[in-house]
């Protein structure tokens, strides 16, 4: 099986943000749950760069580490999933992700903020594929039905990469040496404790 | 910057070395230099390209703008969860199996070694004297009870994936984390004002002063047959007392930033808090293990005190003598020496 | 007994009233993110469905019952 990951060529993303509004649509996210973003570095000197970032489905991820429920899996294709029904929405996966990706419903006290959505790789829930009550927890499956996570397709700069961790490190390699220069696969190290080596 | 040195001074080796292979060996040759021989007068992209590496070097965390109200969002990379993570997941159960599982094992031995601590019998047997009133005993049990809830739904965070979810299964735990987590977060409030009244009500008896001094040079009477004098409070529970003012401090302010996110600190603050939670918890349950074994199996008569609030006299007088001299003679006629008087409630 | 189930009750009351007051000070994401340009109606019309809250009963569940979830393809 392939082992599912995210890159974001930063040197290609233009902070257009359709990554963002694409997820948003496809899954139909409530207003104020970010499962993807664009953060900008440097906004606005010459050595600007947009990273855009959502869970980026750790090797040995923190998350389902410390989990106090044990809701995460994670499925074949190395995607990190999570239980709506297990989750209590305790918060420590928001602690240990490096990425910020864990969204809660409510802000403000802890106790209640309802059950915890993240970034399913378009690949919606422990729920039977496709099936609606997936898709009301989960969001759309893209993945069981062939397709990649939309943020990745919809890209218009191919910024950002999904697919077989092997093949999009890939073609980043290979525009990094065309081009001849590359800021790195951001969070790669933090996520998957290995970067691109070029 | 230093890389876009090096990526410059690569470009031009590169062409130094295609112009000389052209020159020498024809144009066959020349054709397969690789395609990196990108004219050098063209400005380097990335010469001040913001780096992964580099802005790791600057801060700990990596953050920048975002166009989304959400100002949290901004942070693009935080590695200390991992840290935070190893602490949790690798030390945590262990630290707390040791604090309490060890616990329970020295009382244990306590209990076998020394045994129970009988009530000494003298003529004053049988009578009562009241030690806590109604207001002390309700505020030390609405604390009490809320500490064994916060307790169990607290240890359920460390152990209860390990314990007891392959007993029950996932969905059954899940239910009961749940009512565990709400338990913890809203009993914590009523824990968190008897730990005030606690302090406000037995401050005064809790000063240390000289006696204590000689109660633990005398090893409090635990070890061998002699009592060292004591007032209302020994050495032993100004200890507990103030443990419990100090742990219960620790896990209301640390318990608050948690339960308040974003309110006091950034989420590395978090983390910290919850380990220092997690910590002074364990140690929390550990100490107040004792102060269970004591005050019910380890002292016969001790319970009382709680229980109805009246205290035997003659363990009262081996216990707590300057206590019991005091309280005689502020009510010389001694209405609490009666059997049957009713507790102040 | 009589101070240690008047101590229960009290614990139990408070604990019920902290939960109230607390929620008081709680907002949906929707809510706390969303600016004034932002006209977000109830988040069960244009959001997703009803069951992704989970546990708490909100806003979301007075329209709930007339959408339909999405249907995918």
């Amino acid at each position: 099986m392939a082992r599912m990951k995210f890159l974001c060529d930063a040197d290609r993303c233009i902070e257009c943000n359709a990554c963002v509004t694409a997820c948003k649509n496809e899954h139909e996210v409530p207003w104020g749950i970010n499962r993807r973003r664009v953060v900008t570095l440097n906004d606005g000197k010459p050595g600007e760069r947009s990273v855009s970032m959502a869970c980026m489905h750790c090797t040995d991820a923190p998350c389902a580490s410390v989990c106090p429920v044990n809701c995460f899996y994670t499925t074949a294709d190395a995607v990190v999933l999570h239980s709506k029904d297990l989750c209590i929405g305790c918060g420590y996966c928001f602690y240990a992700c490096p990425f910020g990706a864990p969204q809660y419903p409510r802000v403000g006290n802890f106790g209640s903020r309802g059950k915890m959505d993240k970034c399913t790789y378009c690949a919606g829930g422990p729920e039977p594929d496709l099936s609606t009550i997936e898709y009301e927890k989960y969001g759309s499956n893209r993945l069981a039905e062939g397709k990649l996570p939309l943020c990745a397709e919809m890209c218009s700069t191919k910024a950002l990469l999904a697919g077989d961790g092997e093949m999009i490190a890939q073609i980043y390699k290979e525009r990094v040496i065309k081009r001849g220069y590359g800021s790195g696969a951001w969070g790669w190290k933090t996520a998957y404790r290995e970067t691109v080596a070029i | 910057m230093r890389r876009g040195r090096t990526l410059i001074r690569t470009f031009v080796a590169a062409a130094m070395l295609a112009g000389v292979a052209g020159a020498g060996a024809g144009p066959a040759l020349a054709q397969t230099a690789p395609p990196t021989t990108a004219p050098t007068t063209a400005p380097n992209p990335t010469a001040e390209s913001v780096n992964e590496d580099l802005l790791f070097k600057q801060a700990p965390t990596i953050g920048g703008r975002i166009s989304i109200p959400d100002q949290k969002a901004a942070n693009l990379i935080q590695p200390q969860g991992r840290e935070w993570r190893g602490f949790h997941e690798t030390w945590m159960p262990w630290i707390g199996a040791a604090a309490i599982l060890g616990m329970v094992v020295l009382l244990a031995l306590f209990y076998f070694t020394r045994g129970r601590i009988r009530l000494e019998h003298s003529e004053e047997s049988g009578r009562k004297i009241l030690r806590f009133n109604g207001f002390e005993r309700f505020t030390h049990w609405m604390t009490a009870t809320c500490f064994i809830i916060l307790a169990l739904s607290g240890l359920n965070y460390i152990f209860g994936k390990r314990l007891l979810m392959p007993v029950i299964g996932p969905d059954a735990f899940a239910t009961l984390s749940q009512w565990a987590k709400y338990a913890h977060v809203y009993l914590a409030w009523p824990f968190m004002l008897g730990i005030i009244f606690m302090f406000v009500v037995w401050l005064k008896d809790n000063i240390p002063n000289r006696i204590d001094v000689a109660w633990i040079k005398a090893g409090g009477g635990i070890i061998g047959d002699k009592h060292p004098h004591a007032e209302r409070f020994n050495a032993g529970q100004k200890v507990v007392f103030w443990m419990v003012a100090g742990f219960g401090a620790a896990m209301s302010v640390t318990g608050l930033v948690m339960l308040f996110p974003f309110a006091a600190t950034d989420i590395n603050g978090m983390q910290v808090m919850q380990g220092i939670h997690s910590l002074i918890g364990v140690a929390f349950i550990a100490a107040i293990l004792a102060h269970i074994y004591i005050g019910s199996l380890g002292m016969e008569g001790a319970y009382d005190a709680m229980g109805s609030g009246k205290v035997d006299l003659a363990w009262a007088r081996v216990h707590h003598d300057l206590w019991v001299e005091k309280e005689q003679a502020r009510t010389a006629s001694g209405p609490q020496l009666r059997a049957h008087q009713a507790p102040a409630e | 007994m009589k101070a240690f189930a008047v101590a229960v009750i009290c614990a139990v009351a408070i604990g019920i009233a902290a939960s109230y007051v607390l929620s008081t000070s709680q907002r949906y994401a929707w809510q706390a993110f969303s600016t004034s340009s932002a006209r977000v109606s109830h988040p069960g019309t244009n959001l997703v469905g009803p069951r992704w809250t989970g546990d708490v009963k909100g806003p979301h569940d007075e329209v709930a019952g007339e959408t339909t979830a999405p249907k995918r393809s």
